[in-house]
């Protein structure tokens, strides 16, 4: 899973913090994040350094040639198709069992956030191990949609909790049908969420790397690691690179274009009553058809392959495999630096954001945002580039590869932190010194406590997912480090599924926490 | 029980002013309600005396100690000077009795000090265990009061600590701080915008308005006597009224020939006359007229005259009469007002 | 201390507090991560990770000389050494084709192979140079599936593949280092021009794969009548649950023909090494006859190449496959990515 989890509610400017609202910030803290997003900007500047270093002269042929031509009609038809799927069975999922007399809600609605937990080429080896013929386009995007619509499904579930039901009985009331009120008044309101988790989940499918290598589909970041194979960090894949960077921030540009001035619109405050649902009548067995097959497809059959091989592979067998304790204890400290260092790097951009926003703060908040959209795959080139030409002492350390997690997953750490010192006002810290604290104490005794539950959640958002991590970790990685993602991706592109088998349970569940708590944040957003 | 005393303080932000020249003093054990409107500087005002932002220039001074000087800056939690801030900005972490002991110094901490200052602010017992979230705005308002009270300060800050509460819990919760504030006799600042809150605080009222302290003084002695008419405006309802002759026996008006009761005219032949709409009495013509009803509006408890004056002013004056007499009036009856005690006459626009 | 400096404080209290923790996680992780004491051997081993291992811990056992792998495939590891240059921590470099090895040779970062190591295999496993030296060798094979693909109508030459007859009908892992080697023998028997017309027509016929297991997985599924593979893939399924291979064959090109090719897996010594003799100890072992009869009798499947240890029995003699004659010193890797790219195949 990439970055941008959390896009959609992470806009700059929504932190309403009371505070000192736009007060001058202190200048050791502008510098500080000043550093930090200079440093997360390290890929964008490869990206426009190989441009520039490589020269268009040598780009030009490698970019405009029929080979980039066939991947970008891969990346886009993914793309262009992927999107409006995932936003069709994730709105409709979330209208579903929020807003109709659908039978079990609560049980479809842990069902249908269920994928998340799957990594996507977890997901694609059980689809693959099921059907091996399955491959190229359709392959990709039965997989991906599967892995991906409750990116949709969690904000538009917040959404729908946070509509005013007044609005669609006023709508009623002025002779509106059920359906014609869906269409007329809960959606447009979906509109940002959707939005949101639609460039999420776009930018997802452009930086998939595993699920799309296991069934043939060859994407950008498909291409680039194979050239990266090929020819290392050489000019071809960095001319792929540029052009999957330039797709990515023209999506982040069409989505902010898109959003409009509406970028800040706020779920409602409290709804005092539930909604009327909707009567699903005799489209009841109908719809429970289709979501019973939605579920079979996106978690029973990954998990059923899952369990099905690691039957073969006996427990004995699969489970005693040496790598695997070393895998699990060096995806937890990779993991687990990455989620600290993150938490760390967050809380000076989210203090920024929080009590001093302003135009600095927003520029410094967006870099980070656009930083995190580059897909794992360019954050790797960058550092091994850098890290080789530059820094030749970071090559292939820890060091090296937690950053790379700290620029891929940021904002799952911003996010929650920038909303926790927004709940923590510089009011309460001004009350703890005006009843005796000195200014440090205060902010230890009164903030810091405040903050815990968004530290922690920041960092499980961001050790979970780096846990998963499979691109950028496959090329960073120090020598004889293995973790779970990485020796299951060795295995599993080895076609020895039984050994594979044990690593992708493993991945399913360090995953299912994270989920866990977006599930809950998505659902205690919405009726906040 | 300290004075504080504030000279010359001034205030911007960028180059915003916010704060001009306000000098002001707070005798010890006195309420002093500031007011102003929204805007004016008044909360500054109290960030300033808390701590909390340091003054341009001026000084703040409290009993002997200079808290603000040129080159002397106390901070906010050396002062001794507790704060109650509008949303009563309770540690949402901590329960009553944690709120209420966080000030309390740590190695003398005296367990009776917090039944005293719930005692103090009116505070079951029972809620000593609840989480912030758990009670009513108007007892959190006591809470953040009783809490701002337990460390014994010099002087206590209110924030508008009564504006986010409902009409009916305002007027309880007001009367439980201020009886609270009473009983423990501590020097205290209030700041709001709301006039009658301000008039009924207490012992003393300042009135700031574009980041200037304009008037100070008893609360009904600044009613009876505001600085200038948008003062008297904001203070409560007002009339003013041309003045076009000026006298020793009072000012000509539209309503006749009315007493000067303070004059703060600048000696010029014209001018305007303050009057409340208090002190206008009403009766149907007879014979002679001074107005003519333009409007009849019942509102319940009472009805709403919209009077027109004769003569070539033509100015026009609310007026309350009681519910019954409403219908004893019609739009364009001929109406004679009399003005009971005189007015205040300042200078022509 | 005023607001505003006490913030700033904070500020700075935090960053060093971050820099600290990072610094500790740095620390704390570099040790069980990296997992190597400072004298054990780093080899950049772009051979199978199962074999290398295999040779690792029997090396270890011999000599006590501790060994830590970093896995890649050819042309990534080579061209990482390439870039790394003399900052490189890699002592060895295995490589599973040539074209990768010689990549390494000419950026002038080796070191001559012990004259010893080099007497135990023959000339024509090793280049003239002595700068490196083969320690395995496998054979391109055309996996085929008989249901799909009756013998008379197998290809006579893995050139015939260009022809439009095999549109969609053969499969390949042209991203990877093993099928890169094979292009680079077409490139040295046939010529920069029959090359990239091969190539071209392979781009319209092929039906990509990610690797030689999942190509002959294809192949035996049905799914692609054949496909070009190194043999011991298959040699290792047949030898096991046959799951992948048990509907398929193979056919040899034979006769001299590129496809005939026998690729030559390369160890090397780098020249900025600090554990020259670890190093050269570690060839002198693979080369020897305990490092090659893990070949003949392991798993592997590969073929020996030195110390007169024979292959697995199992597979057809190595000087019965009529290989052409290749000098693995003269395969260019860099000239076959590029061809590969422009064919639109990379």
């Amino acid at each position: 899973m990439a970055a941008t989890d959390s896009l959609q509610t992470s806009r700059p400017g929504d932190a309403g913090a009371g505070a000192d609202g736009g007060s001058r910030p202190p200048v050791a803290l502008v510098v500080v994040a000043a550093v930090l997003a200079a440093v997360l900007l390290v890929p964008l500047g490869y990206v426009v350094s190989v441009v520039v270093d490589v020269g268009w002269g040598t780009l030009e042929p490698l970019i405009f040639r029929p080979r980039v031509g066939e991947l970008l009609v891969n990346t886009v038809l993914l793309v262009v198709l992927g999107v409006p799927l995932t936003v069709l069975l994730g709105v409709g999922g979330a209208w579903l069992v929020e807003r109709t007399t659908l039978p079990a809600r609560r049980f479809w609605a842990v069902v249908l956030v269920a994928p998340l937990a799957i990594p996507a080429f977890v997901s694609s080896y059980g689809w693959a191990s099921a059907v091996p013929s399955i491959h190229g386009l359709s392959g990709g995007l039965l997989v991906s949609v599967l892995a991906y619509y409750p990116l949709v499904y969690l904000p538009a579930m917040a959404a729908i909790r946070g509509l005013d039901p007044a609005l669609e009985e006023s709508a009623r009331s002025l002779g509106l049908g059920s359906w014609a009120v869906f269409g007329r008044v809960v959606l447009p309101q979906l509109r940002l969420a959707v939005l949101g988790g639609g460039l999420i989940v776009a930018l997802h499918l452009l930086a998939e790397y595993g699920a799309f290598a296991f069934i043939r589909f060859d994407t950008f970041t498909t291409a680039i690691v194979v050239q990266y194979q090929s020819t290392f960090a050489g000019p071809a894949a960095g001319a792929l690179g540029v052009v999957l960077s330039a797709l990515c921030l023209t999506l982040l540009v069409a989505e902010a274009g898109a959003r409009g001035r509406a970028r800040y619109a706020r779920v409602g405050s409290g709804v005092a009553r539930a909604a009327v649902p909707q009567r699903l009548g005799v489209l009841t067995p109908l719809v429970l058809l289709a979501l019973t097959a939605l579920g079979v497809a996106a978690v029973a059959v990954p998990l059923a392959s899952v369990v099905r091989w690691l039957g073969r592979g006996g427990w004995g067998g699969a489970w005693s495999q040496p790598e695997l304790p070393q895998a699990l204890t060096q995806t937890v400290l990779l993991a687990g630096g990455g989620a600290v260092t993150a938490v760390l790097v967050a809380l000076p951009l989210a203090w920024l954001t929080a009590r001093h926003p302003g135009p600095l703060a927003r520029l410094l908040e967006g870099t980070s945002y656009v930083a995190a959209s580059l897909p794992a795959i360019i954050v790797a080139l960058a550092l091994v580039t850098v890290t080789l030409r530059i820094l030749p002492g970071l090559y292939q350390t820890a060091f090296t590869v937690v950053l790379a997690y700290v620029m891929i997953f940021l904002p799952r750490a911003v996010v929650p932190l920038r909303s926790g010192i927004a709940q923590a006002p510089v009011a309460l810290e001004e009350m703890a010194r005006s009843l005796g604290y000195p200014p440090i104490v205060a902010r230890l005794r009164v903030t810091l406590p405040l903050l815990v539950p968004s530290i922690a959640a920041g960092a499980a958002l961001v050790g979970l997912g780096a846990a998963n991590e499979l691109t950028a970790t496959l090329l960073l990685a120090p020598t004889g480090t293995r973790t779970l993602a990485t020796q299951f991706w060795s295995q599993a592109s080895a076609i020895d599924y039984p050994a594979a088998a044990p690593y992708a349970l493993l991945l399913i569940l360090l995953s299912v926490p994270a989920v866990a708590l977006m599930f809950a944040q998505s659902r205690r957003r919405g009726a906040r | 029980m300290t004075t504080l005393a504030l000279s010359g303080v001034a205030k911007s932000f960028g180059r915003v002013p916010v704060l001009r020249d306000v000098s002001l003093t707070v005798p010890a054990g006195t309420r002093m309600a500031v007011v102003g409107a929204s805007g004016s500087g008044k909360s500054t005002l109290l960030r300033l005396i808390a701590g909390f932002e340091h003054a341009d220039e001026g000084e703040i001074r409290l009993g002997d100690s200079m808290l603000t000087a040129p080159g002397r800056f106390v901070a906010a939690h050396r002062r001794g000077i507790g704060y109650v801030a509008q949303d009563g900005a309770l540690f949402p972490h901590l329960t009553v009795e944690q709120n209420l002991r966080f000030g309390l110094p740590r190695r003398r901490r005296d367990p009776a000090r917090v039944q005293e200052v719930m005692e103090l602010a009116s505070l079951d017992p029972a809620l000593a265990g609840r989480y912030p979230h758990q009670l009513s705005g108007g007892q959190q308002q006591r809470v953040a009061l009783a809490r701002a009270l337990a460390p014994r300060p010099a002087v206590i800050l209110l924030d508008e600590p009564f504006s986010a509460l409902d009409t009916g819990l305002r007027e309880q919760t007001r009367q439980a701080v201020i009886d609270a504030l009473e009983a423990s006799g501590v020097t205290t600042v209030l700041v709001t915008h709301d006039h009658d809150e301000a008039l009924s605080f207490g012992g003393q009222i300042a009135v700031i308005a574009g980041g200037r302290l304009v008037q100070s003084g008893p609360p009904a002695a600044v009613f009876d006597n505001p600085v200038s008419t948008e003062i008297a405006a904001f203070l409560g309802a007002a009339i003013v009224l041309p003045a076009s002759f000026t006298g020793p026996d009072g000012a000509e008006c539209a309503l006749g020939r009315v007493p000067v009761r303070h004059d703060r005219s600048d000696g010029s032949p014209g001018g305007r006359l303050l009057i409340r709409p208090a002190q206008l009495g009403l009766s149907p013509a007879n014979g002679t007229h001074n107005a003519v009803v333009e409007d009849v509006r019942p509102r319940g408890s009472h009805a709403e005259l919209l009077l027109r004056t004769a003569g070539s002013a033509q100015v026009l004056i609310p007026l309350r009469v009681p519910a019954h007499e409403g219908p004893e009036y019609h739009a364009g009856m001929r109406v004679s007002v009399t003005v009971n005690g005189g007015g205040v006459l300042y200078p022509p626009d | 201390m005023t607001r505003r400096r006490s913030t700033a404080a904070f500020a700075a209290g935090l960053t060093a507090v971050a820099l600290g923790l990072t610094a500790c996680s740095a620390d704390g992780d570099e040790d069980p991560v990296a997992a190597a004491s400072d004298d054990a051997l780093v080899v950049y081993n772009a051979q199978h990770e199962q074999l290398t291992e295999e040779w690792a811990d029997a090396f270890t056992a011999e000599t006590g000389i501790e060994v830590v792998l970093r896995n890649g495939n050819d042309a990534e590891l080579g061209n990482q050494l390439v870039q790394e240059g003399e900052e490189s921590r890699g002592d060895v470099f295995l490589t599973e084709n040539s074209p990768a090895m010689s990549l390494v040779e000419n950026a002038g970062l080796l070191a001559p192979v012990d004259q010893a190591t080099l007497d135990q295999v023959p000339e024509q496993y090793r280049p003239a140079s002595g700068l490196w030296t083969g320690i395995a060798a496998r054979s391109t094979v055309f996996v085929y599936n008989p249901d799909e693909l009756p013998e008379a109508e197998l290809p006579a030459s893995i050139m015939d593949l260009a022809d439009p007859a095999w549109k969609d009908r053969w499969g390949a892992a042209p991203g990877g280092a093993d099928f890169q080697a094979i292009v680079s023998a077409i490139l040295e028997l046939e010529g920069p021009d029959a090359t990239r017309q091969w190539l071209d027509a392979m781009e319209e016929n092929v039906t990509v794969y990610q690797n030689n297991i999942a190509t002959m997985k294809a192949v035996n599924a049905g799914e692609v009548p054949g496909g070009v593979i190194y043999h011991y893939y298959w040699f290792r399924d047949q030898d096991g649950t046959r799951e992948n291979s048990g509907n398929t064959e193979l056919h040899y090109f034979g006769n001299q023909d590129p496809g005939a090719f026998v690729s030559v897996s390369g160890g090397g010594v780098l020249a900025s090494s600090e554990n020259q003799e670890q190093a050269q100890q570690f060839l002198a072992f693979l080369t020897g006859t305990t490092g090659q009869e893990i070949l003949g009798t392991g798993y592997s499947m590969e073929y020996p190449v030195a110390s007169g240890v024979p292959a697995n029995p199992a597979l057809p003699a190595l000087d019965s496959l009529q290989a052409p004659a290749v000098d693995p010193s003269r395969l260019n890797s860099v000239d076959v990515t590029d061809l590969m790219t422009d064919a639109g195949l990379l």
